[in-house]
C-alpha cells in the first residue's frame, strides 16, 4: 500500500494518516490527515493550542502519536526515538529557540553535523591522528551554511549574547547543517521584527533552492504564510478544518470563524 | 601589550582549532611543560614529592570529574570510589603479575565498568537525586572493601605496592615517581582539551543544555550521558591507581572515603565547571591552601602577633578556608578559572577595555 501512496501522487515526503494524541482526557490531535509533497514549502496555521506543535513533536518523535500512521517516504516513523528520527533526514528548530547556551556559534553549527560523525573519547585523545580530518571536513560544511545565511561575522560568539533574530538563524543553521531531506520549522518568525522578518523568508527561500529542501512551516504570521507556502492546513482544537492554497485556505469561512470567531458568538 | 590578539589571522581551520590559538598562551605553555620536567633539578625532594607530585595526580582526578561534572553535567559525589576501584584492582592485577601498564588499563575498565552501573542511575534521574545514586556508591565500594579481606587484605590492612616497572623504567626514586605522575597528568589533560573542541566534546555539552534538543540533530542522549560515565570513571580509576603506586605506595580504605569525594567536587567547583585551567587551580587551592593557612597561623603565633588558644589555633586556618570557599562562590561562582579568564582579557586587548568573545 506504501508503494501505491508514493507511486500515486507523485512523490509524497510525509504522510499522516489519521494521527490522534491525546494528553490525559484532552485529545489534541484529532484523526489528521497530512501530505507533504516534494520540494514544497506547506503551511501549518491555526489558532494557539490548535494543535500545530503537537503535530510536529508527533512526527519528530517526541509525542508518538497513539493513533494512526506517520510515513517519511518509504519508512515508517511511528515509534522512532527523536535522534532516530533525526537520522533518517528530518530536522526542525523550535518556537522558543533551543540552542545550547555554553557554547559558541559555530560548536552549536557543528552540532548540527553530528549524524555524519564518529564522535569517541578515543578518537579524541588520538586527535592529531585520528579527529582533526574529519573535524576539518565537516567545519567546511558548516561554513558553507554559515556563508549561506551570513552568520560570519558572530561566528566566534557565545550564542547567548547574540539577538534573537541571529538565534533563530543559528537554529535555522544548525538544521541545515544536517543535510535534511525534510525541515520542520516552528514559528522560525515570532517576536522578530519586520526586517529581521524579511531576512528569515529570503535565507528559507534561499535554503529550500540551494538544498532542495521540503518545508513544514508553522507560523502565526499570514502575511508570511500567504507570500511563501504553495498549501496551507489550518488546524483548530486539534482538528483539520481547511486545507488548500494559502490564499484560499485561510480565508474559508471556518478559519475565519476559529480566528475571529463568529458573527452571533459577539455580544 | 606583551598579550596581543591582534595581528593574530588564521587562514586554516587546522590552525584556527588548535589548543591554544594565540602564540602567547602556547609560549606560556611550553614554558610551565619545561618548568615541570625540570622540577627535580630545581625543587627539594619535600617540595617535589609532597606538594607537586600530589597536586598533579589530584589536578588529574579533578580534570575525571569535571569532564563528567562540568562538560556532561551529570553530578558524582562519589568519586573517591572510582579511584578505590582502581588503586585496590591495579594492585591486584601487579602483585598477580600483571605488567604495570595493563594493570593501569585493567584499573581504568573495573572503574569504568562498576561507575557505569551506578551512571545508569543518571538516566532515570537528575540533580539531586543523581547525587544520591552517586552517595550510595561511596558507601557500597567502602563497604565492599572494607568487608572483603579479599580486596582490602583484611581490616584495618594496607596494602603495600609492589615495585613495578613503566615502559621498562623501574617506577622508584622520587624523580622516577615525579614524572610517572606528570605523564598522566598531561595525558588526561590533552585528552580533556581534545575531548572539549571534537564532536564528543560538544555531543556531551549538548546533552548538559537541553537534552531533547540534542535528540533533535541526532544526539541519543542516553548513549552520551553513559559514555560521559564511563570516560570519566576510566580516568579516575586510572588516576586512583597512579596516585596509589606514585604518591601513597600503599592503599587503605580511608585514602577514599567520603570526605575526598566532597574534596573532589570542592576542585571541581572552586576551579570552575569544565574547566581545564579550572581543575589545577581547584586541586591546587584544596590542597595546598589549608597547608599556607596553618603555617601562616602558626608562624604568626609563633612570632607573638597572635595570642590565642592553641586549641583556637588549629581551627582558625580551617575557618579561614571555608570561608574563602563561600567567598569564591558568592562573588566568582564560575571559580578561578574564570578570574585568571577575565585576567588574559583584560591583557589580550590592553589597553581597550572590551573583548570579543
Amino acid at each position: 500500500m506504501a508503494d501505491q501512496q508514493a507511486a500515486g501522487s507523485g512523490g509524497q515526503v510525509l504522510v499522516c494518516e489519521n494521527v490522534s494524541r491525546w494528553f490525559g482526557g484532552l485529545q489534541a490531535l484529532k484523526r489528521i490527515d497530512v501530505a507533504i509533497n516534494q520540494g514544497e514549502i506547506f503551511g501549518l496555521v491555526g489558532p494557539n493550542g490548535s494543535g500545530k506543535t503537537t503535530l510536529v513533536n508527533a512526527i519528530t518523535g517526541f509525542y508518538p502519536p497513539q493513533e494512526g500512521i506517520i510515513r517519511f517516504y518509504d519508512s515508517t516513523l511511528n515509534g522512532l526515538k527523536p535522534y532516530k528520527v533525526a537520522m533518517q533526514g528530518i530536522a526542525r528548530t523550535f518556537q522558543n529557540v533551543a540552542l545550547f547556551k555554553g557554547m559558541s556559534v559555530l560548536d552549536n553549527i557543528l552540532l548540527g553535523r553530528h549524524i555524519f560523525m564518529r564522535p569517541s573519547a578515543l578518537a579524541s585523545l588520538f586527535y592529531w591522528w585520528w579527529a582533526q580530518k574529519e573535524e576539518i571536513a565537516h567545519r567546511e560544511k558548516a561554513e558553507e551554511i554559515i556563508d549561506l545565511l551570513q552568520l560570519e561575522s558572530v561566528r566566534d560568539e557565545p550564542v547567548d549574547v547574540i539577538p534573537l533574530g541571529m538565534q533563530k538563524r543559528v537554529e535555522l543553521a544548525r538544521a541545515l547543517c544536517a543535510e535534511p531531506k525534510f525541515l520542520v520549522l516552528d514559528e522560525p518568525m515570532a517576536g522578530m521584527n519586520q526586517e529581521e522578518k524579511e531576512y528569515m523568508v529570503r535565507f528559507i527561500l534561499d535554503a529550500q533552492e540551494a538544498l532542495g529542501l521540503t518545508v513544514l512551516l508553522i507560523e502565526h504570521h499570514m502575511d508570511v504564510v500567504t507570500a511563501i507556502c504553495d498549501r496551507v492546513v489550518v488546524l483548530n482544537n486539534g482538528e483539520k478544518i481547511a486545507e488548500g492554497p494559502a490564499r484560499e485556505a485561510i480565508n474559508d469561512p471556518a478559519v475565519v470563524a476559529a480566528y475571529i470567531g463568529k458573527s452571533h458568538d459577539a455580544a | 601589550m606583551f598579550y596581543r590578539q591582534s595581528g593574530v589571522h588564521h587562514t586554516r581551520y587546522q590552525t584556527a582549532r588548535r589548543l591554544w590559538p594565540l602564540p602567547t598562551d602556547q609560549g606560556i605553555v611550553w614554558l610551565l611543560l619545561a618548568l615541570a620536567v625540570a622540577a627535580p633539578l630545581y625543587l627539594s625532594d619535600l617540595y617535589l614529592t609532597s606538594y607537586l607530585l600530589p597536586w598533579l595526580i589530584w589536578s588529574a582526578a579533578a580534570l575525571s570529574l569535571t569532564l563528567l561534572m562540568g562538560i556532561a553535567g551529570q553530578l558524582h559525589f562519589g568519586f573517591a570510589a572510582v579511584m578505590a576501584i582502581g588503586a585496590y584492582t591495579s594492585i591486584h592485577l601487579t602483585r598477580a603479575g600483571v605488567p604495570f601498564e595493563l594493570a593501569l588499563i585493567g584499573a581504568g575498565l573495573m572503574a569504568a565498568g562498576i561507575g557505569c552501573i551506578f551512571g545508569a542511575a543518571a538516566l532515570r534521574v537528575k540533580g539531586l537525586y543523581l547525587v544520591m545514586a552517586t552517595l550510595a556508591m561511596q558507601y557500597l565500594v567502602d563497604w565492599t572493601i572494607i568487608n572483603v579481606p579479599a580486596i582490602s587484605g583484611g581490616a584495618q590492612a594496607t596494602l603495600q605496592t609492589p615495585d613495578v616497572r613503566f615502559l621498562f623504567v623501574p617506577l622508584r626514586g622520587d624523580a622516577m615517581l615525579y614524572y610517572g605522575a606528570l605523564l598522566w597528568a598531561v595525558i588526561v589533560t590533552l585528552l580533556v582539551l581534545n575531548i572539549k573542541r571534537t564532536s564528543f566534546g560538544r555531543a556531551l555539552v549538548a546533552v548538559r543544555d537541553k537534552d531533547f534538543a540534542a535528540s533533535v540533530i541526532g544526539v541519543n542522549p542516553f548513549k552520551f550521558k553513559l559514555l560521559a560515565f564511563f570516560a570519566s570513571s576510566f580516568l579516575g580509576g586510572v588516576s586512583g591507581a597512579v596516585l596509589a603506586f606514585c604518591y601513597y605506595q600503599a592503599v587503605t580504605p580511608e585514602q577514599f572515603g567520603f570526605n575526598v569525594s566532597i574534596q573532589l567536587v570542592a576542585m571541581v567547583l572552586v576551579g570552575g565547571l569544565g574547566s581545564v585551567i579550572g581543575a589545577y587551580l581547584g586541586a591546587g587551592f584544596v590542597l595546598l591552601v589549608p597547608i599556607i593557612l596553618t603555617n601562616l597561623v602558626a608562624g604568626a603565633a609563633a612570632a607573638g602577633w597572635l595570642s590565642v588558644s592553641s586549641n583556637l589555633l588549629a581551627h582558625i586556618p580551617l575557618m579561614v578556608y571555608g570561608g574563602l570557599i563561600i567567598g569564591f562562590i558568592l562573588f566568582e561562582p564560575l571559580g578561578l578559572a574564570k578570574i585568571y579568564d577575565n585576567l588574559r582579557k583584560y591583557f589580550l586587548v590592553w589597553p581597550f577595555r572590551h573583548t570579543q568573545s
